[in-house]
This record gives C-alpha cells, structure tokens and sequence, in this order.
C-alpha cells in the first residue's frame, strides 16, 4: 500500500513540473508542446483532476508573465473535456471571489485577466465577462465609500481590455459600448486631490505626469480607436483557432464585488512615471509613445519582473534583459525608466532601496557595452530636471548614485555640473551634488572624495569629519568646566566606577540657578562636562563611543532626567560631532536604543533655533525618521507582547474549560501581568502620538513665520528653504502614512485646522485624499 | 556538532563579511549595511599580533530578515573597491575576531 502512495506523489510532482515549466525555453515548438501537454493532461484527468486543477489555478497568480500559455492550455483541455474547463472557471472563480474578500487586490486582478482572456480560448462565453465587468462598474455608483475603491474595480476591468477589447466589440458591441461610456463618465468625474502628493515631478514639461487611471484609460481609448490592434500581447491561442471554436463555452456565474468596509485598504493610486520619449533613443527601435498600449504593457510586465524577483538580484537582471519582445522596443530605455519609476515611487518604493541600486550594477555588468550609457544619459536627465523633483525622490536619488558611484570607482564627469558652483547653494542641483559627495564619503573616506573633484569644487566637498574637544583647546582654560573636564578623563582613563565620576561633577555650578531658587530641571554645565568629555574619549570609532555609553549608562541616565536634559546631551553630541553627520546619525539611535533620550526630546531638538542652519540637511531628517520609526518599532513590539499574552491565556482558559489538567502553567500569564503589559503599551502609544504632535506642531510654526514674514516684507515666499521644509513636511506624512492616517481627526481639529495658512493645509488635504 | 551548527546557521542574524581592505572601516561597513536594516553591532576582525583591522568583520542584525537582504543585495559589490563576501556565520564569540593576518 505504501507503494501506491509514493507513487501518486511521484506523477503528482511530475504533473506540477510539466505544467508549470510549460512555455519556458525549448527545443519544440510553444504549439507542439502545449498540444503534447493537453493530451498528457487529458489522459491523466480520471486519476488526478483536483490536483491538476489546483496547480493551473495556482500558475493564473504565480506565473502571470505566462497567462497566455495558461489560457491556451485550459481552452485545448475544455475542448477535449467541457467538464473540466467548466470545474476549472468554477474554482477559479471562487478564488476571485476570495481574493476581493481578503484584500489580495493584484491577485483578483491577475484573476480577472485571466478570466477575459478565457474568453478568446473559447472557454467562457463573452456575455457573462460583460456581466461581470458591469458588476465591477456598478461599484462607481455605491454611495458613501472611499474613491480607491471604486479606482480598483474599475481599473481591473481596464487592465484586462487589451486582452479582450477585441472579442468584446466584435461579439456584443452594444453592451461593450455602454461599458466603455461608464467607465469614461466615471474617468471624468473623479477627483485627483492626491495626485501632487504622489507625483515625482511637480512639472509636465517636458513629459506629463499623469494619474494612472487617466494614463490607462488615454492608452484603451487609443487602442480603441486603433480598432483594438496592438502589438504587444502574444496569443498562443489563436495556432488552435480551429479546435477551439469547435468547444463548447460556459457562463460565469454572477460575480458581485463584497461590500465596503472600514477595514479594507484598497490599492493606493499612483501617478505613472515617465522620463524619456523617443528623441531620448538614439537609434533602433523606437519608443512606443506615453499614450500607446505598449507602453503600459511592457511597463506593467517589466515591473512585475522586478517586484517578484526581489529575492536574486542577478535573476531580475538577466530575466529583464530576456525580456520576450525586446527586439521590438528600446529595451534599455524602458528598463530603466521604469526601474526608476519604482525607485521613486510615492508613498514609498515597493522594496529596499538597495535593492534597485544592486540590481543596477548586474545590469551593467551583463551589458557593459550600452547600460552604463543608458544609465549616465538618464542620470543626466534627472539632474536636469532636478528643481522640479519631490524631496523624497531627490533624497532616493542621491543615496543610488552615491551608492553606484562607489560600485565604479566614483568616476564621474562632475566638470559637467561645474555651472553650479555660481549658484544658491540651497537650491537643488548644488545641494544634490553636496549630498551625493556626502554620502560617497561616508561610503569611502574624506581624502578619496577630495581626490575625485577637482580643486573648484570645494565648496561643495564635505568637511573632513572629526570630534571637536573645547575642553582641550586653546584658550579653554577660561571656561568653567576646563579643570573638570581633565580630571574627568584622568579618572575614566585610570578605570574608575560611573559612580566616582558623579563625585568629580558634583562640585560644578548650575548656570541655571539663580539665588534661593529650587533647583533648575537641568545641569547644561554638568552634562556638557561629561557627554563632551565621554564622546571625546570614544572619538576613535562607532564602537569606542557605543562602549563609552554602555559603561556610563546609569550616569547619562541620571543627568538627562528631564526632557530639557536631553536636549542638552543632544546639543553636547551636536557640538563635538557637527562635522561627522554619520556618527551623530548612529550616536543618537544608540542613546534612543539605550533610552537615555526620549523621541520627542529628538524632535524638538531638530527644530531648536541651533539647528536651524541644519535644518535643510539631509542627515537631520534621517535622524527624524529613524526616530520616528524606532519609535513605531517599540509600540509593535508591546502590542504583539500583549497579544501573545492575551492568546496564551485565553487558550488555557479553553483547556480549563474543557477539562483538562494542566501539568506546566508556569508561563501563563495573569490577569494582572496583561494588565501591567497593556498600562505599558498605552504609554507608549502616547508617546507615539504625542511624538507626531510636536513634528506637526513644529512644522506649522516654521511654515507659518515663513510665510508671515515674506508677507509683511512684501516678498516671494516660494524661496529654496521653503521647498525644502514643505516638501518634508509631505514626506512625514507619506513615510509613516499608515500611522499618521491613525491619527487624522485628532490632526484636522488641534493641529490642521482651517485658520492655517492654506499651502500648508493642501499638504494635510491631499494626504488625507489618499484613501478617500 | 555539524547538526547543531547547521541549526545555528539557519537561525542566525549574523554575517561574516570577507575581502575587506585592511583600511575599511567600522564606519563604511556601517554605512553600507544599513542600507539592508538596522544594525546591532559590528565587530572587526583584528590581527592577532598587531590588533589592527585585517580584512574581515561581523555584522549582526536584530532581525533574520535584513541579514538576508544584505546577503541577497551586498554580497558580490564593491566596498572600497573590493568585492566583498558575505557568509551566514552561527554568531560571535568572543576571541573569534583575530585573524591570522
């Protein structure tokens, strides 16, 4: 008996392996094997017709670059056995139904896709895809629910008309014709508030930024008008045109989408982006233009390469160049462009940045001879085009291109950029080549970047980073934590106890007190004394400074009991390190790891009047959102404690219930501990809360001063800083736009109200008409 | 045993970074694996007679998810030139970071 089991197993795993491998590389022809595999199907079907089913219905979501070979396969197995093309759209069609009901949007897309295309295999009748798609439409009319709702039904049925446009206008023009006047009708009326938000570039010049149901339905109405020819979409079918037509067909059952509820989160919209057109190719095929079917065809599929092959760079980059139809497009060109479409997209790029950036290198390492080019002609463009880009995808910009410069010996032609030595270096080209030198030293070392420019680039080099010790400089006799000071580094270099350097500072004045006054909330002078004294000691690397804080935790911890004490141990930190920005970012995720600061005493400090020249730098807002997310870490991680606490209970209790003894209850947990757990994670959560409160409230206040002033003085508000600050603002709200959303009507009545200047309630607007 | 450090190896957070150049350093290391996540600790390999840096480290990761990244996206590119490579490695123990130079 166990023998027949092994052997069901053995043929199962060799059906899932024939049928899955079908369409790859092979030494017959696509028809011939699809014809040979049907047949081995057909005679395999008596014995093994769930599991075959299973594994087709598994290809439709996980080999979507293969639809069509899919579809073709089910048309020949229904024309030589209806039963099981009709058990097959059955399943299928539960799984879409299940898909819409679980949120797992792009698979019920795939689903649909496949389901249209059933319809040129003869499988399904063309009327019932109508009936269907009329239900997705009828969704725009549902009252009271968020537009990315009816933005998904309507796209799912947009995406699939290239397939099936065709068929469709051909079989039931009429019912056809009224489903595209929906759909246009509901195109014209939606509202677009989110688009700036999500938008790379501010400006349509030269290549408009359109909104991605606007950009889809411009490309069907086109292919429309081109009778629904295109040339992109291979259609294994229509080699079995003769044996199909003889098959029979099914309905769909009705399909109706589940109903709205608060809980779903819909696909987000996006903006499609676009860098080149064709006068960007220099010869060879030519690029499909922004409005041909093409264009979004090979985008989608090309971004569905990158999305799933996340987990091997050099697959990605090799499946790309192995592109099916790349004789007929710049292949190059779409790649990168839409690599970068990927890279930059709002609210965030779908996965590590790094990611895109090392996929990169292998590009230009499998095509040495025309990627490189193609890459420094686009990275080019984007420079050009910088003043008009999103804040956001400047700072993703310049962290690739350092990252790629240091992958190919940081040669680059900066002589290029040299115009931008004249310029404000506030405003974005020379504040980009600033940050890119930036973060290339921190990828290398100070001289290697000094050595890469030439000498008139100066002004745009990074100061060579290194600790700054007052205590020990000319003239620091006249201070008054001198003496102090070298005692302290006497004592800690002899080894002493944390607790003999508190002896050591004891006898120092607070600048803070004033006569018979109660004690001031604060020591600057002490604090100054020893963070500045510690950091020098640890100067020599990350982890000499991360040993320095460990060793005197306790002491850090007791002069920074205060908020305004942290924000002194922040400003000491500030003034040794000012010209080691990396060191300050890892300096201050230690003391918030090791909790000797607070979050919030990090948001304010970033918004403190010193900080101000600082304001615009990048490293500030890396400090600020590391923060914030190191903030957002700790509330997840004391919400799964309390679940699992909460679960671990409530399934004792069933054991108890049920009668059963329970030998270890050792670690179940007590009412009062998920009491305690819970107290703690409330704090927390306050904390959270209270941390975006205070970015928010800064933001306005910067904001507004801004604008009054410019106002009374009778000048042009739009200045560079106002970019900058603006423009972070929107990324506070975009980066963390899951937690933020949380707090939406707490912001709209403290914060966002409608007495603030009105350019910055549109940012808070159009966040809030994201989801809406 | 060879079961037990398999288990470890599946499980680990740390990776052994090799091919360095003997002048990288903490700070570069640093800088390029956090593009991966957030860093527990790096520990450099250290020549065992001269106690200078010699061409290899550890870096840990808080999670098993970003030291995979960092093998799937930093392992084969270039840091100070070099092709690094990385290697899952069962977690540091103290002594393990001299080298032989």
């Amino acid at each position: 008996k166990r023998r027949r089991v092994s052997e069901n197993v053995d043929i199962e795993d060799r059906l899932e392996s024939l049928i899955t491998r079908v369409g790859e590389k092979s030494t017959s022809s696509l028809e011939s094997n699809l014809e040979g595999l049907a047949s081995v199907l057909e005679a395999d079907l008596q014995n093994y017709k769930t599991k075959i089913l299973k594994i087709l219905v598994e290809c439709v979501a996980a080999l979507p670059e293969k639809m069509a070979v899919y579809t073709t396969l089910v048309g020949l197995l229904n024309a030589k056995n209806y039963n099981c093309g009709g058990e097959f759209t059955e399943l299928l069609v539960r799984h879409l139904k299940e898909a819409l009901k679980t949120g797992e949007f792009d698979n019920a897309l795939l689903i649909v896709r496949f389901l249209s295309d059933l319809v040129n295999c003869h499988v399904i009748v063309a009327g019932s895809l109508i009936a269907m798609f009329d239900n997705f439409i009828e969704v725009t009319l549902e009252d009271n629910i968020p537009q990315v709702r009816s933005d998904f039904y309507v796209y799912a049925v947009m995406a699939s008309l290239p397939w099936v446009g065709k068929e469709l206008q051909e079989k039931k023009e009429q019912e056809f014709g009224k489903l595209l006047m929906s759909i246009d009708n509901y195109i014209s009326k939606r509202q677009k508030i989110h688009a700036p938000t999500l938008r790379v570039w501010t400006s349509d010049d030269p290549h408009p930024q359109e909104e991605y149901l606007d950009c889809l339905w411009s490309q069907i109405k086109n292919l429309r008008a081109n009778k629904w020819a295109e040339k992109q979409i291979t259609r294994p079918y229509l080699a079995f045109d003769g044996v199909l037509c003889e098959a029979l067909q099914h309905t769909l059952p009705q399909i109706i989408p589940p109903s709205h509820n608060d809980e779903m989160s819909y696909p987000l919209p996006r903006v499609i982006f676009r860098m080149f057109d064709y006068t960007d190719v220099p010869e060879g095929p030519v690029l499909p233009g922004s409005h041909a079917i093409e264009r979004y065809l090979i985008e989608e599929q090309l971004r569905r390469i990158i999305f799933k092959h996340a987990f091997d760079r050099k697959d990605c980059a090799a499946s790309l160049l192995s592109y099916p139809m790349k004789n007929k497009v710049p292949l190059n060109y779409m790649i990168v462009e839409v690599m970068f479409g990927e890279l930059f997209l709002l609210p965030r790029c779908p996965r590590l940045e790094i990611y895109y950036g090392s996929t990169f290198i292998e590009l230009c390492k499998l095509q040495p001879g025309s990627m490189p080019q193609v890459l420094a002609q686009a990275t080019e463009l984007l420079f050009e085009r910088i003043d008009s880009m999103n804040l956001s995808c400047i700072e993703r910009l310049t962290n690739w291109f350092a990252y790629h410069l240091s992958n190919f010996q940081f040669r680059w032609s900066w002589d290029d950029w040299s115009s931008c030595l004249q310029m404000d270096p506030e405003l974005p080209k020379p504040k980009f080549i600033k940050e890119v030198l930036i973060k290339c030293m921190r990828l290398s070392y100070h001289q290697r970047i000094v050595e890469t420019c030439t000498e008139d680039f100066a002004p745009l080099i990074p100061e060579k980073p290194q600790s700054n010790f007052k205590y020990e400089k000319e003239g620091s006799g006249s201070l008054p934590g001198t003496m102090t000071a070298h005692q302290l580094i006497q004592a800690i270099k002899s080894k002493c106890t944390p607790e003999e350097t508190m002896v050591i500072l004891k006898d120092l004045p607070n600048p803070l007190k004033e006569d018979d006054e109660t004690d001031p909330t604060y020591h600057p002078l002490r604090i100054d004394v020893f963070v500045s004294t510690l950091l020098h000691l640890g100067n020599k690397s990350f982890s000499h400074s991360f040993a320095a804080i460990a060793k005197f935790h306790n002491i850090l911890k007791l002069l920074a009991d205060t908020e305004e004490g942290q924000i002194w141990v922040l400003r000491t930190m500030f003034e040794v390190w000012r010209s080691h920005q990396q060191m300050m970012v890892v300096l201050v995720d230690k003391l918030l790891k090791t909790q000797i600061i607070e979050p919030s005493a990090v948001a304010n400090w970033l918004f403190s009047s010193e900080m101000q020249p600082e304001f615009t730098k990048f490293y500030v807002w890396e400090i600020m959102h590391s923060t914030i997310t190191k903030m957002s870490k700790h509330v997840d991680k004391l919400q799964k404690e309390v679940d699992d606490a909460k679960d671990k209970l409530d399934a004792y209790k069933r054991r108890i219930n049920d009668g059963l003894e329970d030998d270890d209850d050792d670690d179940v947990p007590t009412e009062s501990l998920i009491e305690r757990m819970e107290e703690r994670l409330d704090l927390a959560q306050n904390q959270q809360k209270r941390l975006f409160l205070i970015i928010f409230q800064r933001f306005i206040m910067v904001l507004s001063d801004h604008l009054a002033n410019c106002e009374s003085n009778g000048i042009d508000y739009s200045t560079p800083w106002y970019k900058w600050c603006i423009e972070r603002l929107q990324q506070i709200f975009l980066l963390h736009h899951e937690l933020v959303y949380r707090y939406i009507s707490t912001l709209e009545t403290l914060l966002f109200t409608s007495d603030i200047d009105f350019h910055i309630l549109e940012i808070f607007q159009q966040f809030c008409a994201l989801r809406s | 045993n060879r079961a037990d450090q398999e288990r470890l190896l599946l499980l680990s957070t740390t990776l052994y970074v090799g091919n360095l150049s003997f002048y990288t350093t903490e700070e570069q290391i640093h800088e390029l694996f956090s593009k991966c996540g957030d860093i527990k600790r790096i520990i450099m390999g250290l020549d065992k007679v001269r106690k200078t840096p010699c061409g290899f480290c550890f870096v840990e990761y808080y999670t098993r998810e970003d030291a995979e990244n960092a093998i799937k996206y930093i392992n084969g590119t270039r840091l100070d030139d070099r092709i690094v490579r990385t290697d899952w490695d069962a977690g540091f123990k103290e002594g393990r970071q001299y080298g032989r130079g």
